[in-house]
């Protein structure tokens, strides 16, 4: 469980660790916007290099994002069955026994893998380059235009930082449970569907239990230490947009651009 | 007037059963006390009385001359800090400086102003090489350091420790137990450590004994131990050294030295002579 590597944050210098979380915020939503948009294998191929350039200048190896894929492969061969089964059009590439597989099945499954895998890099990279609590107070700038509408931004983003630091935590609290059960004698691996489903009941109770139980005596630190949801609060962590920010804002602007371009020229 | 006067306070969960029952003590300002006594004899109930954490429904709680109250729980809570038992669970910042500043983002201590203030604690409580930080890859004994760091930091009058280290493995306890004698030392600062550690009351200037809700004891800490017999009627042990003092007095040896190593040397003397 340790080992996930989507959405984990790596804590180094570089260029892109350095990016006001903000803009790289808005940097994640016009190139995602820009993948979803085009329906160009060129604006791939552009998207990918820029991706590329990215990587090396946030210090990632290739490995990391490669890791990332890895939970979605079951996702991908479900898509390619589904596709093949569906989609009947195009020329018959070749039979799976007697079962034929067209052209734009073949098309239609790698293209969306293609978007999946770059959506996925561009996520991966945003969080692997910006502290949880930095990204936090990113997505409360962005949604402060809610409070209009009496949305608790504050609120919302103190509750994501909380979650985000307690991930680790719960973690280390999950693997000790099924230890714990492990000697026991509960078997999570092996057995019967109703088995299994006991297994993990042993496992959810107690651990939602010792949830409950920390998220009691993390508001009691908490308002002891003199925390009032909704109050005024002044900000230790000071958010300051560059030229460098502006910088890659326009580079992702300009390539959702180019994107929304593709679809009249190519 | 002390510090803080607690006039005849009790509090029940639920409605069958008092947790603390007709308690009164008053605490100075500037004394480190010690809360000793069973589970669920009403210690921490108790902190979280003085805290504000939970209401008190019955008696009267005043801090600095304010009575702890819905309507008075900001004023109080600017007075005193609370650091709790296990340090996974009060740890709200990714890292320890942001941990630090937390109580001072509450407190609105304008930005600029922070980073010198977190320095300056981090450095108090020995942690100015952590700053930069995750939780997870601290000690017991460094995460309660921060805790303490993030109080200080709000500059309490008084600062509440509930067993504080119980959770900690014997060098962590020696951590913050000794951290707790050198913040007593600082005569602007009340400590009031809730604890099941017997040998901590040695260090503090008073003790309070509560048995099932009720106040048992209160008094300095070796008037406490001079009266060994009352504290095991309610399963309370004594220090190792009172052990020793009661063993010598039981035998009827007589030791100008009172801490353990003179009377050891002590001992180890006038065997030699024989």
């Amino acid at each position: 469980m340790n080992n996930l590597v989507f959405g984990k944050y790596i804590p180094i210098d570089s260029f892109m660790h350095r990016l006001d979380p903000r803009g790289k915020l808005i940097g994640l939503f016009l190139m995602i916007a820009a993948v979803f948009v085009t329906r160009s294998w060129w604006v791939f191929l552009g998207i990918a290099v820029l991706l590329a350039i990215a990587l090396l200048l946030a210090k990632i190896g290739i490995k990391m994002i490669v890791q990332s894929f890895k939970p979605m492969i079951v996702m991908m061969i479900f898509l390619f069955v589904i596709n093949s089964l569906t989609i009947r059009t195009g020329e018959v590439l070749f039979n799976i026994g007697t079962y034929p597989i067209y052209e734009d099945a073949i098309f239609n499954t790698l293209f969306v893998i293609c978007r999946l895998l770059l959506m996925i890099s561009i996520t991966t990279l945003l969080t692997a380059t910006t502290n949880p609590l930095d990204l936090t107070l990113g997505i409360e700038w962005i949604l402060k235009p809610l409070e209009l509408i009496r949305f608790p931004t504050h609120e919302v983003a103190m509750m994501v930082s909380i979650a985000l630091r307690f991930i680790p935590t719960i973690i280390e609290e999950t693997i000790r449970i099924m230890n714990a059960q492990k000697s026991r004698g509960v078997d999570f691996e092996n057995g019967r569907i109703s088995e299994k489903i006991a297994a993990i009941l042993s496992l959810i109770v107690p651990l939602f239990s010792v949830a409950f139980e920390r998220a009691y005596e993390l508001a009691d630190a908490m308002e002891a230490r003199g925390y009032v949801p909704g109050a005024k609060r002044t900000r230790y962590r000071v958010l300051k947009f560059r030229f460098t920010d502006f910088m890659f804002i326009f580079i992702c602007a300009l390539t959702l651009a180019l994107s929304i371009a593709s679809r009249f020229v190519l | 007037m002390s510090l803080i006067e607690v006039k005849n306070v009790s509090y029940a969960y639920n409605e069958n059963k008092k947790v603390i029952d007709d308690v009164s003590f008053n605490i100075e300002q500037g004394t480190y006390v010690t809360i000793i006594g069973h589970n669920g004899s009403g210690k921490s109930t108790m902190a979280k009385l003085i805290v504000g954490l939970l209401p008190v429904k019955e008696g009267e709680i005043t801090v600095d001359g304010i009575t702890v109250n819905e309507e008075n729980i900001g004023k109080i809570r600017t007075k005193m800090g609370i650091v709790f038992q296990n340090p996974d669970n009060q740890f709200i910042g990714s890292t320890v400086k942001d941990d630090i500043a937390f109580g001072l983002e509450n407190k609105q201590v304008e930005s600029k102003d922070m980073e010198a203030i977190v320095e300056e604690y981090a450095e108090k409580v020995g942690l100015t090489s952590f700053l930069e930080y995750e939780p997870q890859n601290l000690s017991g004994g460094q995460k309660q350091r921060v805790a303490i760091a993030g109080i200080l930091a709000m500059r309490p009058d008084i600062i509440i420790f509930d067993e504080a280290t119980s959770m900690l493995d014997p060098k962590g306890k020696k951590e913050i137990k000794k951290l707790m004698y050198d913040l007593s030392q600082d005569k602007d600062i009340t400590i009031i450590s809730i604890t099941h550690d017997i040998e901590e009351v040695l260090q503090s200037d008073d003790c309070i004994v509560l048995n099932k809700g009720r106040l048992f004891m209160h008094e300095k800490p070796d008037k406490v131990f001079a009266n060994a017999e009352k504290l095991r009627e309610i399963d309370l042990d004594v220090p190792f050294i009172e052990k020793v003092r009661e063993a010598f007095r039981k035998n009827k040896i007589k030791l100008k030295a009172d801490d353990l190593e003179g009377m050891v040397k002590e001992l180890c003397r006038s065997g030699s002579k024989h």
